[in-house]
């Protein structure tokens, strides 16, 4: 076995590595830096993908080399071809340790991958070190995010994805460069048993991913009816955020589940959450909880969301909030 | 059609009490049909009322209290159950679970046409067993579904959700579906389900009605172990304002976002 790491990255439409593999990629670099290792960049691709624009970021992010595992059946995700591209690679080359971005397509497939390689897989990490006896220690949230677990797998390679902001994006190094390294899976079209029929863009309204946003701001019941939502949209639009929802608006409609944060929701961990009206349920707290800082603005004073909270303001939404929006409006106008 | 369905007992993880220590109070929690799996439960049963002729059969791997969960099923709308129990299952993950959940298969319902779980078990949330299962059995998985119809007998219409936003599958079955919250909420049993439930056998099958052996289940059987379990540390300093005054509640505010340089 060679000492490798391995960052599976997927790439956005536009042919750019996604936030969540640049911070896979950083969390590798960092590994290599207390163990030293090569760090191979996984792409999966159609044949005639163009990833040039993929191969430069990925080496600036640390990536010394790009493993491009590119057929004409890899253009778009399918389950079963993906698995069977990646694990017939991870067979051949044998790195230590597998990593990459916890997004609903690595979940689909890397369980599957893991189950051929006949290797353990730990999901949506927030943390990673190397324990005493050289082997990862991997750290994830448990039982409704309410418990952490340290876990480590002695299988090969270790295969751990991590959840979405919860490692820092290194700063890119514009001198550094990767090479492209092109590999043929074999696959043929009746391996694939699903076969994608439409694809419906997310109705965020803003069009930014919940999950990618350094500040999410969210609304809950205590802002009355759909109606006003315009003031979540107006602080989030202030504050370069995503809008994000309690369950209790969306099951009332009011907004699309694509915005839902929570148990049955989305989990972020953004730099930044703003929970305006939100009681702070535990089911709630799980897909908000390892936000970086948190700001919750609630008339109950004894509201759970404060017992999380950084700052909290015991207030009424409809005055705080149209204030807040002007300050950081005139904050930012200042910074210009 | 055959459907099978399988759910976890888990804590109430709303309701998780601790010792002085801080560790789980492991004899005090409250257990319950995992969430995500009572969405699957109640999608397996729509998938059944609307195919003439289709059975509905949930299993678990559990302990012997687990049988709640498989008689709730029961009254749900399920036909039939089994429970997979024997003390060297005791310290699986997700791995070693998708192994004996696949014997259980094999043994119980071979010819099976749909598998649905839930999307995460709410203690483990890991995800991992349904694909693996479906790995282990040579069938094809869809995660994140939120809505799983027949199409036909060999074909399921799956809508699943991404981060940007859903995409439509149509999968050749037998297959798996992992099942997140639905547009609709799972059935509270009625009277005459609970009764039903009562009166039907829960069979119980151990390692050795299913050929497993000690490498393959268990604690011995996982690839995932965990070295440490541990409260979430809590936050520490938190400050709570009156916002009465709400210029003056902003321009507090305002410093403290500027003192974290988040404006
Ligand atoms: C299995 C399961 C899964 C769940 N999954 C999720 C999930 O993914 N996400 C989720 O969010 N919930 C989830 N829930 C629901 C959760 O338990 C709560 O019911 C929900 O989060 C409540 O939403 P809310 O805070 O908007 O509403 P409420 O609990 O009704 O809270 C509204 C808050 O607004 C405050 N308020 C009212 N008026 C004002 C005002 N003028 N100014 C300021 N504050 C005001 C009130 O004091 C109150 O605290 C789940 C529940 C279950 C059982
Ligand atoms: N012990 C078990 N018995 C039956 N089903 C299980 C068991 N463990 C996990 N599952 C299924 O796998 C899903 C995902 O669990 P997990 O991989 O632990 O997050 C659950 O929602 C269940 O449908």
């Amino acid at each position: 076995m060679t000492n490798a790491i391995w960052v599976v990255a997927e790439l956005s439409e536009s042919g750019a590595p996604l936030d969540i593999s640049l911070e896979a990629l950083s969390a590798a670099q960092k590994l290599a830096a207390a163990n030293p290792a090569d760090i191979t960049a996984v792409v999966l691709a159609g044949s005639n993908t163009d990833l040039s624009q993929a191969q430069n970021l990925l080496g600036q992010y640390g990536a010394t080399k790009v493993l491009a595992l590119k057929h004409d059946l890899l253009e778009q995700y399918q389950v079963e071809l993906y698995t069977k591209a990646l694990a017939d690679a991870i067979g051949a080359q044998q790195p230590q340790i597998v990593l990459a971005g916890s997004t609903s397509t690595t979940r689909d497939f890397l369980p599957r991958v893991a189950v051929r390689v006949q290797a353990g897989l730990a999901p949506d990490a927030i943390d990673l070190a190397f324990g005493a006896n050289g082997q990862l220690e991997i750290t994830r949230p448990t039982y409704g995010e309410n418990m952490r677990a340290v876990v480590h797998t002695a299988t090969r390679p270790q295969m751990v994805s991590l959840r979405a902001k919860a490692f820092a994006k290194a700063k890119p190094d514009s001198g550094a460069s990767a090479a492209l390294e092109t590999a043929t899976p074999d696959l043929s079209a009746d391996m694939a048993h699903t076969k994608l029929t439409q694809r419906v863009k997310g109705e965020t309204k803003t069009g930014k991913k919940l999950e990618e946003a350094e500040i999410v701001v969210s609304g809950g019941r205590g802002l009355k009816g759909p109606e006003n939502f315009p003031l979540v949209e107006g602080l989030a639009e202030a504050l370069g955020a995503a809008v994000g929802a309690s369950r209790a608006v969306v099951d009332a409609g009011w907004r699309p589940h694509a915005e839902q944060v929570g148990q049955t929701g989305k989990t972020v961990s953004p730099q930044l959450y703003v929970a305006l009206g939100i009681s702070g349920a535990i089911q709630h707290q799980v897909g908000m909880s390892s936000s970086k800082t948190i700001i919750a603005i609630n008339k109950d004073g004894d509201a759970p969301i404060f017992d999380i909270a950084d700052f909290g303001i015991v207030g009424d939404v409809f005055e705080i909030v149209p204030a807040l929006t002007k300050a950081i409006k005139e904050a930012n106008m200042a910074a210009c | 059609m055959n459907i099978v369905v399988c759910i976890k007992h888990v804590p109430d993880t709303a309701h998780l009490k601790y010792d002085a220590q801080d560790n789980l109070a492991q004899d005090n929690l409250e257990w319950v049909m995992n969430p995500f799996c009572e969405y699957a439960v109640e999608t397996a049963i729509r998938m059944k009322e609307a195919h003439e002729g289709a059975t509905l059969t949930a299993i678990c791997m559990g302990g012997p209290q687990a049988k709640d969960i498989l008689k709730r099923a029961i009254a749900m709308g399920c036909d039939d159950a089994v429970l997979l129990q024997d003390d060297a299952f005791n310290g699986a993950d997700p791995w070693a679970t998708a192994q004996t959940l696949a014997a259980g298969i094999r043994k119980h319902v071979p010819n099976f046409n749909v598998l649905l779980l839930g999307q995460f078990a709410t203690d483990s949330m890991s995800g991992v067993t349904g694909p693996a299962l479906a790995e282990l059995l040579g069938v094809p998985s869809i995660t994140f579904c939120k809505k799983a119809e027949l199409k036909d007998a060999t074909t399921l219409s799956v809508e699943r959700e991404t981060e940007r936003g859903s995409e439509h599958y149509d999968m050749t079955l037998p297959g798996v579906v992992c099942v997140m919250k639905c547009d609709y909420e799972p059935r509270i049993p009625a009277i005459k389900g609970v009764m039903k439930a009562n009166r039907t056998e829960i069979p119980t099958l151990d390692k050795a009605a299913l050929g497993l052996s000690d490498e393959q289940i268990g604690a011995k059987g996982a690839r995932v172990e965990v070295t440490k379990l541990y409260r979430r540390p809590k936050k520490e300093g938190g400050r709570k304002i009156d916002g009465s005054d709400a210029q003056a509640a902003v321009s507090q505010l305002m410093s403290f976002l500027r003192e974290q340089k988040l404006v």
